[in-house]
């Protein structure tokens, strides 16, 4: 077994330059998809009619299908049938599509924190005559928040490291850089064992993160 | 912080659905390739170079265009070009009839044959009859599985098609032979050091250009390109550039 140690270790200063692109992806587009997914979510629990059957939809589209499938659509199909969408550019692509694919799953949770919050909240804070939509956004999510905070957590991980499959688009990020040194230098192993740590890295420290927000949101349930 | 705030505008822009008219320069070309193909494009330290990046800087130079590279997996380059990110493909390509119904060429640039390639020591394999019943590995959207298909009508090859690694899944013996061009099969085996031999003669000659969509602003753009490849051969700056990467001329 010969691995070719320093080799890796010249390989994150590389892969480190790219991790911002990485990043990027990840937070704008879990910032999308929380927007779109506490908005789906809110529907479904209210029923509304119309979007709440666009929303059945949109959850079992974007569920039913593989990411990498969603982004090829987006990205090769779309501007075949709309061709201003070429102004599209790969890494907005790539996040549009992050953010459509897991705000379907992450609606799903939110709608089961929600559901999750006694019905006896939402009829104290109608009888204070507070409207629904106001009983849900002060009293409801902030509630729902707290329960839905690990699986969301566990999303977003699910998100950074789903950032990979952009290279199959054009975006330069880390896992394109380590396959294309890795081609060139055909040390595969040392490639793929750098670009691993760094994902792990940059995991670990969000676990940390949420370990932190956890705290922060259970302040008012500790005894 | 600028470009970030420009990217999200851009991807609101186009979640919402805005018409976004794109603007291209008139004397860029964008320019796809795989970055994964050793010596014809490759990414060494962080630096997109080889053959195919040498070639189109001097066809920049002489066509007066503003080369772009964009490197994509080759599974997903033809799919670039078809949505318009990129204006053409240099990666290689092989003029075959049926990409030849569909885009237009460039003049072809390199002459080359197509090669079986073996793990170092293995006997067994010299022609492509001694292939039937073996797992022979391709690359995903390329030629040589094309190639393999028309030389083999009863299907006995077990064809696989990788995006990447091939060579490495051929020394460890989980695949018996790979089908590559033969410069590049001979290149990779002299710098890589991995264990592998070329097993026989090439058994297919390829001719490979730059396909372009059908389109009228296109024709400007081949005719350009033609130009400059035609001058480049004139002047012998094509067989410099060919034997810098293989010590040979690859090019007539």
């Amino acid at each position: 077994m010969n691995f070719d140690f320093i080799y890796t270790l010249e390989l994150f200063p590389i892969l480190l330059k790219y991790l911002g692109v990485t990043m990027q992806m990840a937070l704008i587009g879990f910032v999308i998809a929380l927007v779109l997914a506490v908005a789906i979510a809110v529907v479904r629990v209210f029923a509304v009619p119309v979007l709440n059957q666009v929303a059945i939809v949109f959850i079992s589209f974007f569920r039913g299908t593989p990411l990498l499938v969603q982004l090829f659509l987006l990205y090769y199909g779309l501007p075949q049938v709309f061709p201003w969408l070429v102004g599209l550019d790969a890494f907005s692509a790539a996040v549009i599509g992050l953010s459509l694919h897991f705000s379907a799953y992450m609606a799903e949770s939110i709608r089961a924190a929600i559901l999750g919050v006694d019905r006896s909240q939402m009829e104290a804070s109608l009888s204070i005559g507070m409207t629904k939509l106001q009983a849900m956004q002060r009293i409801i999510l902030p509630q729902a928040a707290r329960v839905a905070s690990p699986s969301l957590m566990n999303y977003f991980i699910d998100m950074i490291k789903s950032t990979s499959l952009a290279f199959t688009l054009g975006v330069a990020e880390i896992m394109s850089k380590a396959q294309m040194e890795a081609s060139s230098s055909f040390k595969f192993f040392e490639s793929f064992v750098a670009v691993a740590i760094v994902y792990w890295v940059v995991v670990v420290i969000f676990t940390q993160l949420q370990h932190r927000l956890e705290i922060h949101l259970n302040r008012a349930y500790v005894k | 912080m600028t470009t970030r705030f420009s990217r999200m505008l851009a991807i609101t822009l186009a979640a919402l659905s805005f018409m976004t008219s794109p603007v291209f320069a008139q004397d860029t070309i964008k320019v796809g390739m795989s970055g994964r193909y050793f010596p014809f494009t490759f990414v060494q330290k962080d630096q997109l170079q080889g053959f195919e990046v040498d070639v189109w800087n001097e066809i920049g130079k002489r066509a007066d265009l503003k080369v772009e590279y964009k490197t994509a997996n080759f599974s997903g380059l033809f799919g670039m070009l078809e949505a318009g990110h990129i204006d053409t493909i240099s990666n290689q390509i092989t003029m075959t009839d049926e990409r030849l119904a569909k885009y237009d060429f460039a003049q072809a640039y390199v002459v080359d044959g197509a090669q079986i390639v073996v793990k170092k020591g293995r006997e067994d394999i010299s022609s492509i009859a001694d292939l039937k019943g073996k797992k022979v590995a391709v690359n995903l959207g390329s030629n040589f599985e094309q190639l393999l298909r028309q030389a083999d009508p009863d299907k006995e090859i077990n064809i696989i098609t990788y995006d990447a690694g091939f060579e490495q899944d051929v020394v460890l013996g989980r695949t018996d032979a790979f089908v590559m061009d033969r410069v590049s099969s001979a290149q990779l085996i002299k710098k890589s050091g991995l264990p592998l031999q070329l097993a026989g003669e090439p058994f297919a000659t390829i001719k490979n250009a730059m396909p372009f969509v059908k389109s009228e602003a296109n024709q400007a753009l081949i005719a350009k390109v033609n130009q400059a490849l035609t001058s480049m051969k004139e002047d012998g700056t094509l067989t410099q550039i060919s034997i810098k990467w293989f010590d040979a001329d690859i090019t007539q």
